[in-house]
Formats: C-alpha cells, sequence, structure tokens
C-alpha cells in the first residue's frame, strides 16, 4: 500500500485509530516505526498526573488501556515509557521516579524537562492555571501534548493554544477521557442515528461545590517549590487549602465543579452534538458563591446556554437531579422529540447510559462515529500518525470555553450575548475584558 | 447616607447571612462606602471577605455601560484606595478591580505607582488591560526608567496589546546585552507583528539557552504569520525559509505550515524540498501541506 493511499484509508476510517502496526520500512530509513517506544515526559505528577505514568517494566508487557481511559478493552496499550519527570513538590517527584523505575530524568523546573531532546511527548497534570502556558511552550519546544481538562483558564488562553498546536503541527490531546468510553460512543452512535429525533436541550448535573472555610496562610513546605507553583496567577500567600487538589474552588486557579467535571459531561455533550467548532450565543447563569470562607468559585449554580443553527439548549445544574430513578451523582439527559437519553457520570470507566442504547450498538452499523481505543492510547496512536486526536485542541478549548463562559456569567450575575466565531461578547465591555488575565512575572501568553 | 450606614453594618455584622445579603446588594450602594469597604477589606475574615466582595459588586453593577452613573464614582472610589494609606491587598484588589472597568483618564492615577517594587506587578497588570493608547504611552515612558529586571514583564505587556507604538522599543530590547529583555524584545514583537522601517536585528541564537532560543524563533514565526495576515509575503517568506532550513524538526513544520498559507508557486517549491524528508513528522507535515495547497483536504 502507498503511504498516500494509507492516509488515505486512514481518513475514510474517520480519524486516528489505523496504524497498529507499520513497519519501518514503510516510513523510511532512519524513522521510527509507529510501534516503535514513545518516550513520555510528565508535568505534574501529584494525584492525577500520577495516572499516566508508563512503569519501564510494563514495557513489552501485553497490557489494556490505561484504567478508567476508555476504549473496548480488547486493544492492547502500544509501547511507551516515561523518561522523564517535573514537579514543583519533590515529594510528588521521588514518588513518581520510584513508581517509574530506571532512571527517568527528574525536573522541578518544566522549562527544563521541555529542552529535554529524549522527550518525545509531554503530559500535563498540573494545576488548570498552568495547563495553557505549559501547552503553548511544549509545542514551541516540539513536543506533543496531553493536556488534562480543562483545557484552559481564560478563552485567550484556549484560542492561543488552538494556534501554537496549528503553528507547529503539533499533535495536541486534552483530557477529557469521557468521549473515549464505551457509554459515550454508544451514545453518539443512537443520538446521531436520530433515534431520538432533534435533540432540543442537554441537560447536565452535578452536585455543588465545597463551601470550604478559613485556614491561615503559612510558609509553604520546604518540598514545594510555590513561587513556581503560583507560576503566571495571581499571587497568593501560601495555603494548603489552595493548593494541591483544592486549587479548584478558587476562580484564579481552578473554577468550581463545573470546570472540573464540566470539563467532562460537557465535552460528551460537544461532541454528540456537534458543537466542538462553535459555542453558544447566550449564557445566562444564576447562582451562590460561598459566603464565607477563602473560596470564590460557584457552590451552587444553574446556567443556561442557548446555541444556534442548530437551535439547543445547554443546562449545567448544580446541584441537579434529573428524575428520581438516576442515582448517579453527575451525568446528562439528551431530550429529543421522539425521546430521552441519561449519559449517568461521563469521565471514567462508570460512565454509563440506557439499555436500548447498547441495543442499538449491537445492531446498527456503527461505524459512522469514530471509536477511541481509549484517550491515551488514541493520543500516542496520533503522535504517530499525526492525525487529529479525539479531543483535539479546538474542541478542548470549546469545551473550555463553556465552563469559562458559565463562570463569567456568574461572576457578572447578569446575561451575556456571545459571538462563537470571533469569541467575543457583544455589548458588554467589562465581560470582554475578563477574556484573558495577564500573567505574573516571566509567565506570558 | 441612612442607607450606607445600614449597609456597612451589615457587612461589618456576626452573621455570614447578613454579610452575604448585604454584599449581594452593593450595587445599590453609593460610591461613598468604598474607602470605608478597603478599610476592612484587609482580612483574612468574613468581613474583609464580605468587603471585598462588595467592592467587587459594585464594580460589576457599573462594568457592562461605560457610561453608567456610578461608574466615575467606583472608579474614583477604587483609585483613592489603590493608594498608600491602604494595606497592600487592598491595593491590589483595588487595581484588579481597576482593571475590569478604569478607562484612559484613570491611567496617570494608576501608572504613577509603577515605580513602587510591591505594587509594579499589579500596577502593569492593570494597565494591561485598560483599553486605549493612554495604558501603551505609559507603559512605553514606564521602561525608560525601569529596572532591568523590570523591563521584561513591560514589554511583555506591550506585546500582549499588541502595541504598534511599542514596535521601536521592542527593536532596541532585541540588541539588548541583557538576554532576558532581548529575548522578550523578540516575543513582543512577534506579538505585535507590525512591520518596521528597518529590517529587524533578532539576537544570536548561539548565545541563548535552548528554551530562550525557542521563544525568539517563536516571535519570528509569530511576525511572520503576521506578515501573511497582512499580504507582505515576501517578508514571511523569508523567515519560513530560514526556519526550514534549521535541524529542528518542529521549526520546519511550522514553516511548511506557513508557508501552505502563503500558497505561491515560490512557497510550493520549498514546501516540496520536504516531500522526502527524512524525518517522518516533517514529511506528513508537508503531505499535508501539498494536499490542503492543491485544494484536497489531507
Amino acid at each position: 500500500m502507498r503511504r498516500r493511499d494509507l492516509l488515505k484509508s486512514s481518513a475514510a476510517a474517520g480519524g486516528a485509530f489505523l496504524f497498529d502496526i507499520v513497519p519501518r520500512r514503510v516510513l523510511g530509513q532512519g524513522q521510527p516505526a509507529p510501534s516503535d517506544t514513545l518516550r513520555l515526559g510528565h508535568i505534574g505528577i501529584g494525584g492525577r498526573g500520577r495516572t499516566h505514568l508508563r512503569p519501564e517494566a510494563e514495557l513489552g508487557k501485553a497490557l489494556p488501556p490505561t484504567p478508567g481511559q476508555g476504549g473496548d478493552g480488547k486493544s492492547l496499550r502500544s509501547p511507551a515509557v516515561s523518561v522523564a519527570l517535573c514537579d514543583v513538590d519533590a515529594k510528588h517527584l521521588d514518588e513518581a521516579a520510584t513508581r517509574v523505575g530506571g532512571r527517568p530524568k527528574t525536573y522541578r523546573d518544566f522549562r527544563r524537562l521541555l529542552e529535554d531532546k529524549n522527550v518525545d511527548a509531554v503530559h500535563i497534570a498540573t494545576p488548570d492555571h498552568w495547563h495553557a502556558l505549559m501547552t503553548i511552550m511544549a509545542c514551541q519546544a516540539g513536543k506533543d501534548v496531553y493536556c488534562e481538562k480543562p483545557a484552559c483558564n481564560t478563552i485567550e488562553e484556549g484560542r492561543a493554544m488552538v494556534t501554537a498546536a496549528d503553528r507547529y503541527g503539533r499533535v495536541v490531546q486534552v483530557g477529557s477521557q469521557g468521549r473515549s468510553q464505551v457509554a459515550a460512543w454508544q451514545a453518539a452512535n443512537y443520538i446521531r442515528a436520530g433515534q431520538l429525533g432533534a435533540v432540543s436541550k442537554v441537560t447536565c448535573w452535578h452536585y455543588a461545590s465545597p463551601v470550604g472555610d478559613w485556614t491561615p496562610d503559612s510558609d509553604p513546605p520546604p518540598e514545594i517549590d510555590y513561587d513556581m507553583w503560583v507560576g503566571p496567577a495571581r499571587w497568593l500567600p501560601y495555603n494548603a487549602k489552595h493548593t494541591h487538589g483544592s486549587f479548584r474552588w478558587l476562580i484564579d486557579f481552578g473554577g468550581g465543579q463545573i470546570r472540573d467535571r464540566g470539563a467532562h459531561i460537557m465535552s460528551i455533550a460537544s461532541w454528540i452534538m456537534g458543537a466542538d467548532n462553535t459555542g453558544p450565543v447566550s449564557i445566562d447563569a444564576k447562582g451562590e458563591p460561598p459566603r464565607d470562607g477563602m473560596y470564590d468559585s460557584a457552590v451552587t449554580m444553574e446556567v443556561t446556554y442557548q446555541f444556534k443553527n442548530p437551535d439547543w439548549t445547554l443546562v449545567w445544574a448544580q446541584p441537579g437531579t434529573p428524575s428520581a430513578e438516576i442515582q448517579a451523582r453527575y451525568g446528562a439527559v439528551y431530550q429529543g422529540d421522539k425521546g430521552r437519553l441519561t449519559v449517568t457520570y461521563g469521565d471514567g470507566a462508570n460512565t454509563a447510559t440506557d439499555q436500548k442504547v447498547k441495543d442499538f450498538a449491537s445492531q446498527c452499523d456503527c461505524g459512522k462515529v469514530p471509536r477511541s481505543p481509549g484517550h491515551n492510547e488514541n493520543f500516542e496512536q496520533c503522535v504517530r500518525t499525526r492525525e487529529k486526536p479525539i479531543m483535539a485542541m479546538e474542541a478542548g478549548h470549546r469545551v473550555a470555553s463553556l465552563c469559562i463562559l458559565g463562570n463569567v456569567g456568574f461572576q457578572l450575575q447578569r446575561k451575556l450575548e456571545w459571538d462563537p466565531v470571533n469569541e467575543r461578547f457583544l455589548n458588554d465591555e467589562e465581560a470582554n475584558r475578563l477574556l484573558s488575565r495577564p500573567g505574573r512575572g516571566p509567565w506570558h501568553l | 447616607m441612612a442607607d450606607d450606614q445600614k449597609f456597612l453594618a451589615d457587612i461589618q455584622s456576626d452573621s455570614a447571612d447578613t454579610r452575604f445579603a448585604a454584599w449581594r446588594q452593593a450595587g445599590e450602594a453609593s460610591p461613598a462606602v468604598i474607602p470605608q469597604l478597603g478599610k476592612l477589606a484587609a482580612g483574612q475574615t468574613g468581613v474583609g471577605k464580605a468587603s471585598r466582595e462588595a467592592l467587587t459588586t459594585m464594580v460589576h453593577s457599573v462594568g457592562k455601560d461605560p457610561a453608567s452613573a456610578n461608574r466615575a464614582g467606583v472608579v474614583r472610589g477604587l483609585i483613592a484606595i489603590s493608594g498608600p494609606d491602604y494595606p497592600l491587598p487592598v491595593r491590589v484588589h483595588a487595581l484588579r478591580l481597576l482593571s475590569d472597568i478604569a478607562a484612559e483618564d484613570s491611567v496617570p492615577p494608576i501608572a504613577k505607582w509603577i515605580g513602587a517594587a510591591e505594587l509594579r506587578e499589579e500596577v502593569v497588570y492593570c494597565l494591561e488591560r485598560i483599553p486605549g493608547e493612554a495604558s501603551n504611552k505609559a507603559l512605553m515612558a514606564a521602561y525608560k526608567d525601569a529596572p532591568d529586571d523590570f523591563k521584561p514583564r513591560i514589554l511583555a505587556a506591550l506585546g500582549h496589546r499588541r502595541a504598534p507604538g511599542a514596535v521601536g522599543l521592542c527593536l532596541e530590547a532585541m540588541r539588548s546585552p541583557n538576554k532576558d529583555i532581548a529575548v522578550m524584545g523578540a516575543r513582543a514583537f512577534g506579538r505585535i507583528g507590525k512591520k518596521p522601517a528597518t529590517a529587524p536585528r533578532y539576537p544570536d541564537i548561539k548565545g541563548l539557552s535552548d528554551t530562550q532560543a525557542t521563544d525568539v524563533m517563536d516571535g519570528m514565526l509569530r511576525y511572520a504569520d503576521a506578515q501573511v495576515k497582512e499580504g507582505n509575503m515576501a517578508e514571511a517568506m523569508a523567515v519560513y525559509k530560514g526556519a526550514l532550513e534549521r535541524p529542528q524538526e518542529h521549526w520546519q513544520c511550522a514553516a511548511v505550515i506557513g508557508l501552505a498559507r502563503i500558497g505561491s508557486a515560490d512557497a510550493a517549491a520549498a514546501i516540496l524540498s520536504k516531500l522526502k524528508s527524512d524525518n517522518r513528522t516533517v514529511r506528513i507535515t508537508a503531505e499535508n501541506a501539498w494536499k490542503s495547497m492543491a485544494g484536497t483536504k489531507a
């Protein structure tokens, strides 16, 4: 098969899911075959980042896709190994190095990792406020990127990430792995085949964000390079209740449940509804912040997004309950003129949908919606083929935009009109200033 | 006045619910309460939070419409509490809020604090967000007197603002012996993307760290991309051809992608040379660029 034909057949198959075994000779002398080992660098290896590590001891073993990252569970992981690790927390670094085994290079400054010529691609699993800058700098350094969700903290950041990926021809996958789950794929097939008729409303529900309390600021522990942790964000004195896992309850660093889980649940909605390259025309957010304590992201909120051409409504309800019989703590209901469908959860392996959808998937010609072999696996395949992954940067930006727009509406407490083409608010000067946040110190887009 | 007193009393209430109700209604309060809120806003306490949130709510209530009746009063109040009579966290909060709503006429009283070491970062943040030429001029004026360790921050702000009047400053910065200034000059120049009267002289990549060299090359590529949009194809072509000759795979890819946007026969010829590249990523990028130029989607 000629390379051109191979590329054509890959495109015809709907994406990035072909190259499993291509011998070195097809690709030219001196080049790594797609089946060769991918060398990964990891920036941010605390809670989430740990799950992306590829220990040296696993190399060469036939293993299923990374747990919780979706896929059919049948295909095996392609070879990859973690060769470089970076974290501002020395404890995280030591733990990860032990877990990976071998002799990974360790760095406290991610810029040194990006300079490492032995790294092909990087996983970024830092707090949200670092995602954009690290992704952009990784693209500039020639690395492909798997960036955890949500992609960015501002609309400007997201667009700059898209531009950087495009400018350097880099593969960027955003870690909303919900669309790599089998149930999400089944739901996408079902809905796109018209089984619900015209879908007019998608209602996402999720439990509330924590209220928090007052915890005194303190000196940072010696193992943390706190200035680097804050990076481009607004300087705040160190506080254990806003670093590591708790960062997400402050707008400066995270932005609440709508960003944390919204970037999963609304990612599936955006994918199914074909909205990965566009956005709403209006955002109406209501809700309540913590009445006391150090956090500032919405405890409760309801955001209504109106889309045009086609017309449909997306609702983020925090909290919200779709019906008494559904026990799942979060998910989405798709309402069409012929019926309704529920996709519960939407992030990990617990993602589920209705039996009728599974039955339909087993009967229909389900080749129309690309099926991911697992979110990490999809990324690694695309690094080899240079195809766009299932949650490519534009989609990652547009989904993060939904989260950001909801938070801007919540902060301003007024209905906003949005131009999804030019990515500007209409008739609202203050809202438009919130599209960007200048960086701090040497950290700028 | 009586309402203002009740409002301030509620903000200082022992009850979080009362404080919350007060701050949510702060948009209806008079700007005259701002100095008192400023005095209360420093603490990491419920009252401190309620005061900061009240100030924020006042800003949002006048933010949508630049002509709203209370806007000038709110801005004046915030400028007052950004002064040295107030604790640093309050001054920072005031500058952050001013960055949301202040207009050009507020630039002088804000810019005057740029020399204060403890506040300069926040002053630049604020100026960076205020639309109009007054901020550009204030930043350029501050650059002249800024210590070397702060010059890159000001250049970054000017680059982010795409301030065309700062091109000369960027060219000057690129010639600085201080590498941080020179690199940030190249970054800002690329972001502004305006063609200068004389050819830009970029910092010599050989003397830079990998990260600095990457920054400079990125500035050059951004400049070239801007020239394509402006129709200055020859200017862009020179940058892309230079990048194409570099050994770095991703710089070659960026050049190929840029050349495809130019779309001329000359550009096609340059891309053609990479269709047989030894590097698989460059080769696939060139194939895709070639197909896109031919009008067939890869």
